[in-house]
């Protein structure tokens, strides 16, 4: 195919909202970094990019109610997505397939910590309980834009969420699944993640110096950006303006270390080595690099020698722009795209502002002044998160020659083994034949002995989640060897440690706190913690999508395996609940009150579901054995489709393995006992196939925003053991023999949609 | 000293959560971090914390906790001399 340009870009960060004020300040070398005004805390001592405006202000930018419920991090998400897509001039609709997908990690958090309190006794900011996830951000974004979108989805590796959300749009173009792509990432300073820093002792007390020898740590900033993305010839078609190419991408996990990078920068290394080969470039051909360079001891140091890895004594001019606008954290991925795509425009480097001195074994130093007049042609930009989930991407300019080799992969793909723990028998299939049937809507998990999987050293940071993903990866892995990539799914990470950090936060007033619950409470812990156990470099990605975490999660190594760039991924759902979650959740109609049966659920007279924790780890390879579970032959996903378009999907997915919709055995659907998720489900099933069975999971293993992973577990299971069991099926009494082909349908609050196809 | 060696063994047990080990298993005179115990960076800013909220010491750079954290009895010989509570 043809290459893939960047006909839009929007941005707002502490230097301004809009790309005319950041350009005007990165030209002039202006830092906005001062002291904090918005979020209200006791670290005053800690300088911030905080972006000029408040609330209100932003609020009346965008000409929205005062009184409107949402989040900071939706509202600079907005003000930079409405830029980007209006550069591109796709604020109106033409037919174009478009996708949203945002990087995020603070979601609501900023909200959640105001007005914890009342969660928990009262009911005056029920309205922002719902909002908390991240997942939830994103969905807010999308609404303004309407029916605008085709998919949407949330990522978050901490502060590499941007960039990766940029590799999976670009994925999604070249796969054919997308003519467009709207990608980036927003975040907002909160007192959590500012706490949350500042227990890791990387903050410094004065503006930054990434590279100078005496650096003190990053000074944390706020922001959004986005980038509107599509193919040349898309692009030519609909007469869009190209601005420059996205010419590479790569994405690799350090896997060494929860917090800290690799002394020789081994994921940085692959990850720029990924991007360079992607763009079929050499290093030498790169005129600029935007690194990650967030000041800290250990980032700058490592990715400084990651880089002479990749560029040897020949190291193009490097700066870090976070002077600028300190690490706005998962937005940065986009931010410093957005500038570097300035600085390929108008042929400039900014500066590496407070650099000084050389660090003790670099062979390279910043470009500590503006430099104008350069002709870039190739700039690369790194980002780097917690846990090492580090990527690369490459931008060129529009008169270079490099085109984008696409060699589709015919390959099937099949579902190797899975692992799961929940309510039911840990680790077992023992819910096929002697389910434990839920009585109540808050549901203990049972806990496997963790010892044979985990060295008590090791297990001494995991919360348990950390342990059942680890658990549940180890045993799906088996005797198969590594996988190529780690890809997990999970709605709201390690909500257990998270609690446990805000209630300690708020409760000791900002002090004695544990930097182990901060830690733990990023999302991507999950799976970089996977990747850390197993010592996988593979892609690693966390999708945080409310009820299509998982879906998203399944959906980006199937797109990676029909692109060819990978043959195997270990796959995941990981959700935990909190007695204090759920308290909350049930304040807003999430839970059944009292006691509960599988025939009330059956029913559905009214609203509320059973909650259950899930963890589930499944391995997908491009090749089968005797003892593969099944083939997934096909996946899409949808966001507010009518249910016309859902069935016309579920027709082209069958259509494309050859197959009629009688050849469908039965249709998996997540059925919760919840009237308005039912009748959702129900509908799909009268229009699109009154007659077939349907197999239900969600009695059995309760709801999660995770909870698809088990109707996917489930479809496998009973194709691999060709029976589909009586208590699995939700309209009829005996058991089903022989299913060939599965159809699964998952949906999230009628706005998130998949469906897979699974076949013997 | 040899009661504080003790207390300290029982705190750095709970507050890193080293299951299953007991006081005893902890020689005061090994190396926390590498060899020895095995801790990391994580660990050590743990310490920090337990530093502060136990015996009111505040450390300003993570860095000054190693020659600190040398072993048990190193650090409560430290704490024994700058304790504010």
């Amino acid at each position: 195919m043809d290459r893939i340009v960047v006909t839009g870009t929007g941005i707002i960060t502490s230097l301004g909202a809009g790309k005319v004020e950041t350009l005007r300040k990165l030209r002039a070398g202006e830092r906005a970094i001062g002291p904090i005004r918005h979020v209200q805390t006791k670290h005053a001592e800690l300088p911030v990019g905080e972006v000029p405006y408040s609330d209100e202000q932003l609020k009346e930018l965008l000409h929205y109610r005062s009184s409107e419920t949402i989040t900071r991090t939706s509202l600079l998400g907005r003000v930079a997505m409405r830029e980007a897509l209006d550069e591109a001039e796709l604020l109106t609709d033409h037919g174009e397939r478009v996708v949203f997908i945002s990087g995020n990690t603070v979601g609501g958090m900023e909200k959640s910590e105001q007005y914890y309190h009342d969660f928990l006794t009262n009911n005056d900011r029920n309205e922002y309980i719902a909002l908390h996830d991240c997942g939830a951000c994103t969905d807010i974004m999308a609404k303004e834009f309407g029916g605008r979108f085709d998919i949407i989805t949330t990522i978050s590796t901490a502060c590499s969420s941007a960039a990766n959300a940029i590799i999976l749009g670009a994925n999604l173009i070249k796969e054919g699944r997308a003519d467009v792509a709207v990608v980036g990432g927003t975040e907002c300073l909160s007192k959590f993640h500012i706490n949350g820093f500042n227990t890791l002792m990387i903050l410094d007390k004065e503006p930054c110096r990434p590279f100078d020898a005496n650096r003190h740590g990053l000074n944390l900033g706020e922001g959004a950006a986005y980038l509107v993305i599509e193919s040349e010839a898309h692009a030519a078609r609909r007469g869009a303006k190209a601005i420059c190419a996205l010419s590479g991408y790569g994405n690799a996990c350090d896997a060494f270390h929860q917090t800290a990078t690799s002394p020789n920068g081994e994921g940085a290394f692959i990850a720029m080595s990924k991007a360079l080969a992607d763009s079929g470039l050499r290093p030498e051909d790169i005129d600029y690099i935007n690194a990650h360079g967030t000041g800290t001891g250990n980032n700058d140091e490592c990715e400084g020698i990651a880089m002479m890895r990749v560029f040897g004594e020949k190291v193009p001019p490097v700066s870090s722009t976070k002077c600028y606008t300190g690490h706005t954290t998962s937005a940065a991925g986009g931010v410093e795209s957005v500038i570097s795509i300035l600085a390929l425009v108008h042929h400039f480097i900014p500066a590496n502002l407070g650099y000084k001195d050389q660090i003790e074994g670099h062979t390279f130093t910043p470009v500590d002044h503006v430099v104008e007049n350069v002709e870039l042609k190739h700039i690369l930009t790194n980002s780097f998160g917690f846990g090492g989930n580090d990527s690369s991407c490459i931008f060129s300019a529009l008169d270079t020659d490099n085109k984008s080799v696409v060699v589709m992969s015919d390959n099937r793909c099949y579902v190797q083994s899975a692992a799961q723990i929940s309510m039911q028998q840990p680790l077992s299939e023992a819910w096929f034949e002697d389910p434990i049937v839920p009585t109540q809507a808050f549901n203990e998990t049972i806990e496997p002995n963790y010892s044979p999987y985990i060295a008590p050293m090791a297990a001494r940071r995991m919360g348990k989640l950390l342990k059942r993903a680890v658990a549940t990866a180890v045993n799906a892995l088996g005797a198969h060897g590594m996988p190529e990539a780690i890809i997990t799914g999970t709605g709201l990470g390690c909500i257990d440690n998270t609690e446990k950090f805000l209630t300690s936060m708020l409760d000791n007033d900002e002090e004695f706190l544990h930097p182990t619950y901060f830690m733990q409470s990023t999302h991507n812990t999950i799976s970089s913690q996977v990747a850390l156990h197993l010592k996988c470099h593979g892609y690693n990605c966390t999708y945080s999508h409310r009820g299509t975490s998982f879906d998203s999660s399944l959906y980006d190594a199937l797109v990676q395996m029909r692109l060819g760039l990978i043959r195997s991924a270990l796959v995941g759902g990981q959700e935990e609940m909190t007695p204090a979650y759920f308290d909350m959740l049930g304040k807003i109609g999430y839970w059944k009150q009292g006691a509960v049966d599988t025939e009330t659920l059956r029913r559905a007279e009214q609203g509320g579901a059973i909650s259950g924790s899930c963890s589930l780890n499944m391995l997908l390879e491009t090749n089968c054995d005797a003892d593969t579970l099944c083939a997934v032959d096909g996946m899409d996903m949808l966001y507010e489709p009518d249910v016309e378009a859902l069935g016309a999907t579920a027709d082209r997915l069958l259509q494309r393995a050859g197959l009629a919709k009688e050849d469908i055995s039965a249709v998996v659907m997540g059925l919760s006992g919840d009237c308005d998720n039912d009748r959702v489900y129900r509908s799909f099933a009268r229009h699109y196939c009154p007659q077939t069975p349907i197999i239900w999971y969600k009695h059995i293993f309760g709801e999660s925003f995770c909870a698809s992973a088990f109707g996917i577990y489930v479809g496998a299971v009973t194709l691999h053991r060709n029976l589909v069991p009586a208590h699995l099926l939700y309209n009829r009494k005996d058991n089903l023999c022989n299913p060939t082909h599965i159809l699964v349908y998952n949906h999230f609050h009628d706005k998130d949609h998949s469906l897979i196809l699974l076949s013997k | 000293m040899e009661e504080l060696i003790l207390e300290l063994k029982k705190e750095i047990i709970d507050v890193l959560n080293l299951e299953g080990m007991t006081p005893a298993d902890i020689d005061e005179n090994a190396p926390l971090f590498g060899e020895g115990l095995g801790l990391d960076s994580i660990d050590a800013l743990e310490l920090i914390v337990l530093m502060e909220k136990n015996y009111g010491i505040k450390l300003a750079n993570a860095n000054e906790g190693k020659e600190i954290f040398k072993s048990v009895r190193v650090m409560a010989e430290y704490i024994q001399e700058h304790r504010t509570k």
